[in-house]
C-alpha cells in the first residue's frame, strides 16, 4: 500500500497552514415563515406536503392518497396500515415489490425540502429508495431553517447512517426533459403533523 | 487532436450545437435564481473556498483523521497512488468476494482511472446506473459533463441504443417511456449486483463518513443492496468537520442543476450489519498538483459542472473536444497538470472572460490559472508554426511571471500590430471565427486587474 508515500509527498508538498474559518451564522439568518417556505420547496422539487393537525387521521389521509397500495411496510407506529413487517434482519432484496412505505423522518429543511431520515427510523436501509411510493411524517415543530441549524441538531445521533430525501427521485438524462422515478421512489409525501 | 479541430468537427451539426448551447445556459440560469434566493450566498462561497484552503493546507493531517474515524466505524481504508493502484485495490476486493456482477453509480475518479475496461478484462461486468452514464456506456462512450454525461445525446439517439441494447420499442425518443424502461432493466442489475461501486461527494474528517449525492437514488439502490460496498474517493474530497458540510450541501446542487439540494444526500458512517464497506483514497497526481502554487486551488473543486454550464466556449464545442475526463473550465486547468504536451490547447480554450470564475461555488479563479498555464506552454511546449509567430514577440516577455506591466505593453503592441493575415490563415484554426480583442488603448493589467475583481 502507498499509505506512507502519499502522506509523505503530502506533507511536502501542502501549503503554509491556513487557518479554519470561523463560520458566522447570523448571515444566513431570515425571518420567514418555516412551514411555508418548506411547502413551497418540496413542491418545487415534486414532491407534496400534507398539512395535518394531529395524526388521527392519518391513515384515512394515506388511503385516499395511495387507495392502490396493497404491500405496504409502516416503521412508525404512527400507521397502522403496514401489511408486511420488516425489520433490521429484513434482506433488502425482498423488498423489490413494495408498493408503499411509511417511515418517521426526524427533521425537515425549510430552505430546500429535504427530510433527514436515519438509519433506526427506516429499518433497512434500502426501504426508502427500492419503494415504490414513499410517505415520510414529520412532528412541525422540527422544521428548521437550514442546514447549518439541521447539522447541529443531528451532531449527537449515533453515527451509522441516514439520509436527505427531497422530493421524489428524477432525472433529466434524456435531453434534459425531467422525468420523476427514476431508480428510487416514484412519488413522495411528507406529512407534517 | 487540439481542441479547436475537435470543436470544429462538434459544430458541423449546426442545430445540435445551439441546441447544446441553450440547454446548458439553461442550466446556468436555473443556478443563478436558485443562488440569488438565498440569503448569504456570497458568503458561502467564501467560507467553502477557505474550507477548502484549509483542507488542502492540512490535508496529510486530515486524512489521517480521516482514516482513523473511518476504521473505527469498521470501515476498511485503502491508498492508492495511482490509477494502476486503484484498479488492483478494487479488483482485490471484488475477488476476494468472489464478484462478477457489478453495480457503479457516477464517480468520475473511477473514469480518471479507467476502472470498468481494467475490471471488464478480469471477466466482470460493470454497470453504469445513472440514466446518462448508462447511455454513454451502451454508446461506447465517455462522459461529455461531469453532472450531464449524455448532454451530447439527443433523445433519438437514445432511442436508438435502447432499442438495440434493451429491446425497446421505437418511441420517437419519449423521455418518460425510454426513462421507465431504464429503470426496469437496472432494477434487475441492482437486485442481481454481488457488489457495489460509488463515488464520494464529500468524505468528513471529524467523523470518518461520507456523503454520496444523486438525483435517481441509484447510489444508495446499489450500496443497500449488495453485500459489499466500495466508495472511491480522490484525497481533496475531505472536508474538515461534519457540520461544514452544511456549507457544501448547499452549494453543491444550486450550482450544479439549480436545485436547492439533490434528492438523495446519503450520509455512510458505518455499514450495515453483516456487510462491507471500503474506501479507496486516491492520488493519481493530486499531490502534484498541490506542490503547484499558481494551480493547487483547482483541488478545491467539489464537480458541479457550473463552470461548464457557463463557457461560452465548452457550450459550442461540446465536453468531448476537451479529450479528457473532466472537460470545461476547470478540465483545462487539471489536466495539463497531468500531461502538459497532450493537453497544451485547453487552456486556449477560453475566452478569458471569467465567468467561469464568477460561478465557481468554491471559487478558484479558473480563468486566471488559464491565462497562467498559456504562459508556461507558450514557453516549454513547441507550438504550432502559426501560433509561434503570433506569439513570438509576446513569448520572452510573457515567459516572465509577474511582470504585467511589461506584458500589458507588450499585449497591446502585439495585438495592434499583428497582421490579420497571419491571425487568419489556413494553420490558424482559432482565427477563422475569432479574430484578437479589440484593443483601444486600454491599459493591459488594467483590464486584468478589472477581471480579477469580478471573482
Ligand atoms: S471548478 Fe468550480 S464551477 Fe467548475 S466544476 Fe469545480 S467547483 Fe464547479
Amino acid at each position: 500500500m502507498s499509505r506512507e508515500s502519499i502522506l509523505k509527498a503530502v506533507k511536502a508538498n501542502k501549503p503554509d497552514a491556513l487557518a479554519l474559518p470561523n463560520i458566522d451564522l447570523s448571515v444566513f439568518d431570515e425571518d420567514i415563515n418555516l412551514v411555508d417556505r418548506f411547502k413551497e420547496n418540496i413542491e418545487f422539487v415534486g414532491g407534496r406536503l400534507l398539512e395535518l393537525n394531529g395524526l388521527d387521521h392519518l391513515d384515512t389521509e394515506i388511503k385516499r392518497l395511495y387507495p392502490e397500495a396493497q404491500k405496504i411496510v409502516s416503521c412508525t407506529k404512527q400507521s397502522g396500515l403496514g401489511t408486511v413487517s420488516v425489520s433490521k434482519e429484513t434482506d433488502p432484496h425482498t423488498l423489490e415489490d413494495i408498493d408503499l412505505a411509511i417511515i418517521k423522518g426526524s427533521i425537515a429543511v425549510a430552505e430546500n425540502g429535504a427530510v433527514w431520515v436515519s438509519d433506526e427510523d427506516m429499518f433497512v436501509r434500502a426501504l426508502p429508495f427500492i419503494t415504490n411510493d414513499l410517505i415520510l411524517v414529520v412532528p412541525k415543530n422540527a422544521v428548521y431553517l437550514h442546514m447549518h441549524e439541521v447539522f447541529e441538531v443531528i451532531s449527537k445521533r449515533e453515527k451509522t447512517f441516514g439520509t436527505f430525501i427531497s422530493g421524489p427521485s428524477k432525472t433529466a438524462d434524456i435531453e434534459q426533459c425531467l422525468v420523476v422515478g427514476a431508480h428510487g421512489a416514484i412519488s413522495l409525501t411528507v406529512v407534517l403533523y | 487532436m487540439a481542441h479547436a479541430e475537435a470543436a470544429t468537427k462538434f459544430n458541423k451539426n449546426e442545430a445540435k450545437v445551439n441546441w447544446h448551447d441553450k440547454a446548458l445556459w439553461f442550466v446556468r440560469q436555473k443556478r443563478d435564481r436558485q443562488a440569488h434566493k438565498i440569503q448569504g450566498w456570497e458568503h458561502l462561497r467564501d467560507y467553502a473556498s477557505a474550507l477548502k484552503a484549509n483542507v488542502l493546507s492540512n490535508l496529510d493531517t486530515y486524512l489521517i483523521q480521516f482514516e482513523e474515524n473511518a476504521k473505527k466505524n469498521g470501515i476498511n481504508v485503502h491508498w492508492a497512488a495511482n490509477a494502476e493502484e486503484h484498479n488492483k485495490i478494487v479488483h482485490g476486493i471484488l475477488q476476494k468476494h468472489n464478484a462478477k456482477k457489478i453495480v457503479k453509480s457516477k464517480s468520475m475518479l473511477t473514469e480518471e482511472c479507467h476502472l470498468n475496461p481494467y475490471l471488464e478484462a478480469n471477466d466482470i461486468e460493470v454497470i453504469d446506473t445513472d440514466l446518462g452514464e448508462r447511455i454513454v456506456q451502451l454508446a461506447k462512450e465517455s462522459p461529455s459533463h461531469i453532472v450531464l454525461p449524455a448532454i451530447h445525446k439527443t433523445k433519438e439517439e437514445v432511442d436508438e441504443l435502447f432499442q438495440e441494447h434493451l429491446g425497446t420499442q421505437p418511441s420517437g425518443g419519449n423521455p418518460e417511456y425510454l426513462t421507465r424502461e431504464a429503470r426496469k432493466h437496472l432494477r434487475n442489475k441492482f437486485l442481481k449486483a454481488d457488489a457495489a461501486i460509488t463515488g464520494v461527494n464529500f468524505a468528513v474528517a471529524d467523523t470518518g463518513g461520507f456523503v454520496v449525492c444523486t438525483n435517481e437514488g441509484n447510489a444508495d439502490m446499489g450500496a443497500h443492496l449488495a453485500n459489499v460496498h466500495i466508495a472511491c474517493m480522490g484525497m481533496e474530497k475531505l472536508i474538515p468537520q461534519e457540520k461544514h458540510l452544511g456549507v457544501f450541501l448547499r452549494l453543491l446542487a444550486r450550482s450544479a442543476t439549480g436545485q436547492p439540494i439533490t434528492t438523495y444526500s446519503s450520509y455512510f458512517n458505518k455499514p450495515e450489519e453483516g456487510k462491507e464497506m471500503h474506501i479507496v483514497i486516491v492520488d493519481n497526481g493530486r499531490t502534484e498538483q498541490l506542490s503547484r502554487e499558481d494551480f493547487r486551488r483547482s483541488l478545491h473543486c467539489i464537480r458541479c459542472g457550473a463552470c461548464m454550464n457557463t463557457c461560452p466556449i465548452y457550450r459550442r464545442s461540446g465536453g468531448h473536444s476537451y479529450d479528457a475526463t473532466i472537460p470545461g473550465p476547470i478540465g483545462s486547468i487539471l489536466s495539463p497538470g497531468k500531461d502538459l504536451t497532450k493537453h497544451s490547447s485547453l487552456p486556449f480554450a477560453s475566452t478569458l472572460c471569467g465567468s467561469c470564475s464568477d460561478v465557481c461555488p468554491v471559487k478558484i479563479n479558473i480563468h486566471e490559472q488559464l491565462y497562467k498555464w498559456r504562459q508556461i506552454i507558450v514557453k516549454d511546449v513547441p507550438q504550432p508554426f502559426v501560433k509561434k509567430t503570433v506569439m513570438k514577440a509576446a513569448g520572452s516577455v510573457l515567459a516572465k511571471p509577474k511582470t504585467y506591466d511589461f506584458v500589458g505593453k507588450t499585449a497591446r503592441f502585439m495585438l495592434k500590430n499583428t497582421p490579420k493575415s497571419i491571425i487568419n490563415s489556413k494553420v490558424n484554426t482559432w482565427g477563422h471565427a475569432r479574430d484578437l480583442p479589440e484593443v483601444k488603448g486600454d491599459n493591459f493589467e488594467e483590464w486584468y486587474k478589472k477581471r480579477q475583481k469580478n471573482e
